[in-house]
């Protein structure tokens, strides 16, 4: 049984696209990185997950139970650590965790959550006087409250150093182990790519990618292709820009040299090839889908991977 | 039960807040002293004080308290755990959104029924000492129906918070219902009147005038503990709601029905809300 599924879910605010017909699937004992730019639509994908808002098309199950019509169902068996919360600033960190359990009908001291999560020398202070980094363990800690069958993380590690984020990687690992199913979010690769299974990748609402970690560092390391049209077909071209650092293998195929290239090195190519005399009419490159993908969620794919193109293009041109 | 849990949590949370309990402590040296005025002064209870007396003479006290301190205490409730994030916390755990509602109103009724029953125990206890005189029966049955109002209007105040996800408009519904239920309600039936008699005044009172002037909740409170307490009532001279009036509802129990009326309408108004709104 999947842990959570979703079909073609789409939800709109007004005029705005949050999400475009995401199909996701998670499976049961999986750790799966939810990755995506802020903004992308994955606290709203969490959301409907929770019955926190409703899907304007398309459906949600979580743990065999609808996410809308079974939600009590579907919370009772899920800890969950939310995005923009808030806690209860009068109530004391053991207040706070002692809801959690009884609300789940669980049978852990307060104090034992407290202690996992590193915070128990602060368990009878308000909750409004903690630093951020301690507000996320103690959800985290409610979370965890009951042994869940799911967890579902939403930008985990926000507020902790880097000493907490380990922290944090560690009892998700610990919450695996024990059988749970981890589903977490985050705008960061290095934070998933230390403990996920799989990784699915959602962009301006959609899903673009869902694959092993395994199989997303491949596709990193994949060489981008160049394909340089020359005026007039020359196989000498070919040793040219095999010399130059970075390109793997060139072949000629009419006029068109198609070079296997890092992405580094492909303006170097372009330039040996103009410099030995060789006159370009056309170029073309093309990055490797998933290496654009990260490109863009880490924030600057639209400006590098194709502008590559132009750049190589106008320093032809001088 | 999941609803109890959220009441427990919401108690806690509440009852530490800083101007309920300055709200509380005016109230109960109010109840106090206006006991001892009651008991002391002849000119008050009209020189032969009883409990049943002092009953009403409280009840009037109780009715502003109530509303004044449930506005404080509830208009936030929901709208303002939505607003914050809060109810991201909440609701990530397993509590339908009735239960989140019912457990609201539970949980701050328990607040408000602290200084409830810290200023009219003490204030009653105080006037069966003074006064020595007639039955604690009127004693019990004002406590117990002063529990039912206080539910009563915190379910008012959450259901109108549930309304809304921002506080400002919380804020705007709770002060907006207090003004026109608790300080125009008096004024409200003369102008109702006014107006469906085409803009004149009538030379004799209709039917349900009476009943429309029973409708705010600490008006219906109190004739609702008239016909609880028929025959104090009469023996202190209290105004009977509907007398004169031949109807079915001109009578004092309408205010029990009024009561409940406002018990269950507005939250249930509130809940459908509530349970279509995106968090």
């Amino acid at each position: 049984m999947a842990a959570i599924q979703l079909d073609g879910v789409t939800k709109r605010y007004g005029s705005i696209t949050a999400l475009q017909n995401v199909d996701l699937t998670v499976e049961s004992g999986e750790i799966f990185g939810f990755l995506g730019p802020n903004g992308a639509g994955k606290s709203t994908t969490i959301d409907i997950l929770l019955d926190f808002v409703r899907p304007t098309t398309g459906s949600a199950t979580v743990l065999g139970h609808d996410a809308q019509a079974e939600s009590v169902t579907v919370r009772s068996k899920t800890g969950v650590l939310p995005d923009g919360y808030h806690v209860y600033d009068r109530l004391t960190g053991r207040q706070h965790v002692e809801f959690a359990v009884n609300s789940k009908d669980g049978d852990e001291r307060p104090i034992e959550l407290l202690e996992r999560v590193g915070i128990a020398d602060a368990a009878d202070r308000r909750a409004g006087d903690y630093s951020k980094g301690m507000t996320q363990r103690l959800v985290l800690a409610m979370a965890l409250a009951g042994a869940p069958e799911l967890l579902i993380l939403d930008e985990p590690s926000t507020g902790l150093d880097p000493n907490g984020a380990r922290e944090m990687r560690d009892i998700i690992r610990e919450e695996a182990d024990r059988g749970a199913t981890i589903f977490f979010s985050s705008h960061i690769l290095e934070q998933v790519e230390a403990v996920c299974d799989r990784v699915g990748i959602l962009n301006d609402g959609q899903v673009v990618a869902v694959d092993t970690i395994g199989g997303l560092r491949t596709a990193l390391k994949t060489d981008s292709r160049l394909d340089v049209t020359l005026e007039s077909p020359d196989d000498g071209a070919i040793d040219v820009v095999e010399a130059v650092d970075g390109v793997s293998t060139a072949v000629r195929e009419g006029a068109v040299i198609s070079i296997a290239v890092t992405r580094e090195a492909k303006v170097d190519a372009v330039r040996a090839i103009d410099e030995a005399g060789y006159s370009i009419v056309d170029l073309t490159t093309e990055e490797s889908s998933l290496e654009e993908l990260f490109a863009a969620f880490t924030g600057d794919g639209e400006e590098t991977s194709q502008p590559d193109t132009q750049i190589a293009a106008s320093e032809v041109a001088e | 039960m999941s609803w109890a849990a959220v009441a427990r949590k919401d108690f806690h949370d509440a009852v530490q807040s800083r101007t309920i309990w300055a709200l509380s402590g005016f109230f109960i040296l109010l109840a106090i002293g206006l006991t001892y005025a009651y008991a002391e002064v002849p000119l008050l209870s009209g020189g032969q004080g009883t409990i049943g007396g002092l009953v009403f003479f409280l009840a009037g006290i109780v009715g502003t308290f109530v509303a004044v301190t449930t506005v404080v205490l509830c208009y936030r409730s929901i709208a303002g755990e939505a607003e914050l994030g809060s109810m991201k916390l909440l609701l990530s755990l397993p509590h339908s959104r009735s239960d989140v509602l019912l457990g609201k109103v539970v949980g701050r009724t328990g607040v408000l029924a602290l200084p409830l029953s810290i200023g009219l125990g003490i204030g009653l206890a105080m006037g069966i000492l003074l006064i020595g005189r007639g039955s604690v029966q009127p004693a019990i049955v004002f406590l117990l129906w002063t529990f039912v109002f206080a539910l009563a209007y915190v379910s008012i105040i959450v259901g109108l918070s549930a309304l809304t996800g921002s506080t400002t408009r919380a804020a705007a519904l709770s002060i907006g219902f207090f003004l026109l239920f608790e300080f125009l309600w008096d004024a409200v039936p003369f102008v109702v009147l006014f107006v469906v008699s085409g803009f004149s005044f009538p030379t004799s009172q209709p039917d349900w005038y009476p009943l429309l002037g029973q409708l705010s909740p600490s008006d219906a409170y109190v004739s609702g503990l008239t016909a609880l307490l028929p025959d104090v009532a009469r023996g202190t001279g209290q105004p009977i709601p509907g007398s004169g009036v031949d109807a079915f509802y001109a009578d004092p129990a309408a205010g029990i029905v009024i009561l409940f009326a406002w018990l269950c309408i507005p939250l249930a108004i509130g809940y459908t809300a509530f349970s279509r709104a995106d968090l």
